[in-house]
């Protein structure tokens, strides 16, 4: 069953946070005119609402999240995914835990038992680092390929990250940790968007 | 014996063989100092066991037999009467702390937890201590383990060899340039209970404290808990100087076998240790490393007590060092109102207002700074770290979601504050209440937060730091306005130099 467009980007901005139309684009899978479009009429309904400043953008509303988690516990039952899905979520904590720990020994390393931050002047360092993301990509995409399976939207984590860690592999190593569409930034939204649609409190 | 070898102070067998902690351990009996009885499996057992899949021809006949030798010195019996427990850790040759697996209290089977309780006339002490053997043995992946105590041994052995190649050891090997191959040794000693009595403790001791580097000792303990507990964090632990207050004589011994360790090494050290109805044991020895403001600290103060020259104090120090000693932090001894301690997981000192909301610290930070308080975050807080100058959490650690993020924003963060809870706009924290707009520091090294705004010590402040880089530029000839760092290698170039120089 596939979400229509407006209960699409409600979710991706579930998921992401606060952000501007282009962000939930990318993550609902949408072009960035559709996705304003749906966010100025999910607005009019209360459910979303758009914030000017600094740190402002498009958030969810306290309404906006109890109708999303009504859809989205919907459309897992429509698509009889639960099972599957929380089988899923189970080896993604496995992965969760790894991913961590890479991000973790990308920023930092310890220095006699203190953390200090990573200068990434050790290039032979830096390099097994993301030898260890490389080889973790494709264990990551197999669980996307899983959830794609019974829930259409979750392939476009297998994009966003594949995007992220083709974009590391060419050099633009922001796409790790501290981009906007970096590869531990998605894989946070993944984590919350599993949550949400099992119904988990964080 | 080919694979055992009993932990003696004449053993001279290489760290390569038989680990870091049992070369640790051998060292605190030639300095006279109290080990538990015990033996360690080498780490050429560990290879043949990874090669084969199976313990290698030979060990069990070698582990009856160093059994019986721990039996004949403690005059205890592996499942018999009085009941022998032991302890099996892992200790490779380089440190891996806490990604190998360990059992505790191995041989408390059924009949001897209940000599335990008759000997002891303690139930309460022996049901716990069967209760830890079982939650461990569990986590090493050896679960229902059969009621027989040397079967219990050689599986347990078995799974901290296997825990070699968990992921999680792999990928720390990995990341640190550790061979693959090297196995690790397992060391098997007679149990001291730290959980015995009101008298017995766990905890661990630093000869000086490791993020100030001021003269000790410092640590922590657990009184009616093992050393674990306090290594793990894992229940509430005490200042050591409690240790002091109840303990006079087993803090006495611990000052004067730091003193012995420290002038062996010529360094500042740890100890893991136990106190078992008074009695003071020690369970593993290292020499501690510090932050760079604690090493810039060690090292000048071992020069002016006469310890180490000059030239290695420079020697010891590294760029990383210097320039984590550059660090704002909360000025150490300065008279401060501690809110609450967790785990500093991003260096730096931040001071704001508190908001409990991601949309109430982006609203706030138009007035001026804010630290976020959150329970835990998730992508909904983003925006929030964002707008914020420092962040705290109540749960996560520094491989956590909110510990990547904050550094991925350069955000001074404290993680796993215990017992923080955030409603209706307060924080609950230590008994007290912290209203929403209160000011609030944060010490995202130290993992301190402490209420109002604290004195933090600056860049260049720190005047021990100027003395060594004074050092650094006579050795080096040079006094040219250069950053840091550069002043160092200098100094390090010139100083290999000369040793390459006097080798030939």
């Amino acid at each position: 069953m596939m979400m229509t467009s407006e209960s699409a980007v409600l979710h991706a901005l579930r998921c992401i946070g606060s952000a501007e139309a282009g962000r939930v684009a990318t993550a609902a899978g949408l072009a960035e005119a559709d996705a304003e479009s749906e966010l100025i009429d999910l607005a009019v309904a209360g459910l979303v609402t758009h914030d000017r400043g600094p740190f402002g953008g498009w958030t969810i509303t306290p309404a906006g999240k109890a109708a999303d988690a009504a859809r989205v516990a919907a459309e897992l039952d429509a698509a009889g995914a639960r099972e599957v899905v929380a089988g899923v979520y189970d080896r993604f904590l496995g992965l969760n835990q790894e991913l961590l720990e890479l991000c973790t020994a990308w920023q930092t390393r310890s220095v006699d038992g203190a953390i200090v931050p990573n200068d990434h002047a050790d290039a032979a360092y830096d390099d097994r680092v993301l030898g260890l993301l490389d080889e973790f990509a494709p264990r990551a995409d197999a669980v996307c390929a899983e959830l794609a399976a019974v829930l259409p939207r979750f392939g476009r984590y297998a994009t966003r990250l594949g995007g992220a860690v083709a974009r590391v592999g060419a050099g633009e190593r922001q796409y790790f940790v501290d981009d906007l569409e970096a590869y531990h930034t998605v894989w946070f939204q993944l984590h919350e968007d599993l949550l949400v649609t099992l119904g988990i409190p964080r | 014996m080919r694979w055992v070898r009993p932990l003696a102070a004449d053993l001279a067998d290489p760290v390569g063989v038989i680990g870091a902690k049992a070369g640790g351990l051998v060292l605190l009996r030639r300095l006279g100092l109290p080990v538990p009885e015990g033996f360690v499996v080498t780490t050429a057992a560990c290879r043949a066991f990874r090669r084969d899949g199976r313990p290698p021809a030979g060990l069990r006949e070698e582990l009856v037999a160093a059994v019986a030798g721990v039996e004949a010195a403690t005059g205890r019996r592996l499942g018999g009467v009085p009941p022998l427990a032991v302890s099996v850790r892992s200790g490779a040759e380089v440190s891996m702390p806490g990604m190998m697996s360990t059992v505790l209290g191995l041989g408390l089977t059924t009949a001897a937890t209940g000599a335990l309780a008759a000997e002891t006339g303690d139930p309460g002490f022996a049901l716990d201590s069967r209760r830890r053997f079982l939650a461990s043995s569990a986590a090493a992946g050896v679960a229902h383990l059969p009621d027989d105590a040397v079967e219990q041994l050689e599986r347990a052995v078995g799974a901290v060899f296997a825990s070699w190649d968990s992921p999680r050891a792999r990928t720390y090997r990995t990341l640190h340039g550790i061979p693959h191959d090297l196995g690790t040794a397992v060391v098997v000693q007679a149990m001291v209970f730290g959980n015995r009595d009101d008298r017995s403790a766990g905890g661990v001791a630093f000869s000086r404290d490791p993020t100030t580097g001021e003269p000790g000792p410092f640590g922590e303990v657990v009184f009616r808990g093992q050393g674990d507990d306090a290594v793990a964090g894992a229940a509430a632990t005490l200042p050591l100087d409690e240790l002091r207050v109840r303990e006079p004589g087993a803090w006495a011994e611990l000052r004067g076998a730091l003193e012995r360790i420290e002038a062996h090494h010529r360094d500042a050290c740890s100890v893991e240790l136990t106190v078992e109805s008074g009695a003071l044991w020690f369970l593993q020895v290292r020499r501690e490393g510090s932050g760079g403001a604690a090493a810039v600290r060690v090292a000048t103060d071992l020069v002016d007590e006469g310890v180490i020259g000059r030239d290695e104090a420079l020697l010891r120090l590294s760029a990383r060092h210097l320039r984590d000693a550059r660090v704002p932090r909360i000025a150490p001894g300065a008279e401060v109102d501690v809110l609450a301690r967790g785990v500093g997981a991003c260096p730096g000192v931040a001071v704001g207002r508190v908001a409990t909301s991601a949309d109430g610290a982006v609203r706030m930070a138009v007035e001026g700074p804010v630290v976020l308080v959150r329970p835990e975050t998730s992508p909904l807080d983003v925006h929030g770290i964002g707008a914020a100058a420092g962040v705290v959490t109540a749960r996560g650690g520094p491989a956590g979601h909110a510990a990547v993020v904050a550094r991925s924003m350069g955000r001074p963060a404290v993680v796993g504050v215990a017992g923080l809870v955030v409603e209706d706009g307060v924080v609950r924290v230590g008994g007290r209440v912290v209203a929403e707009g209160a000011l609030v520091g944060v010490d995202g090294g130290s993992g301190v937060v402490v209420l109002g705004r604290p004195p933090v010590v600056e860049a260049g402040d720190d005047d021990r730091l100027a003395r060594v880089l004074g050092w650094a530029d006579a050795v080096a000839g040079d006094a040219r306005a250069r950053p840091d760092v550069e002043r160092l290698a200098a100094a390090h170039a010139v100083l290999r130099a000369r040793a390459a120089s006097a080798g030939r």
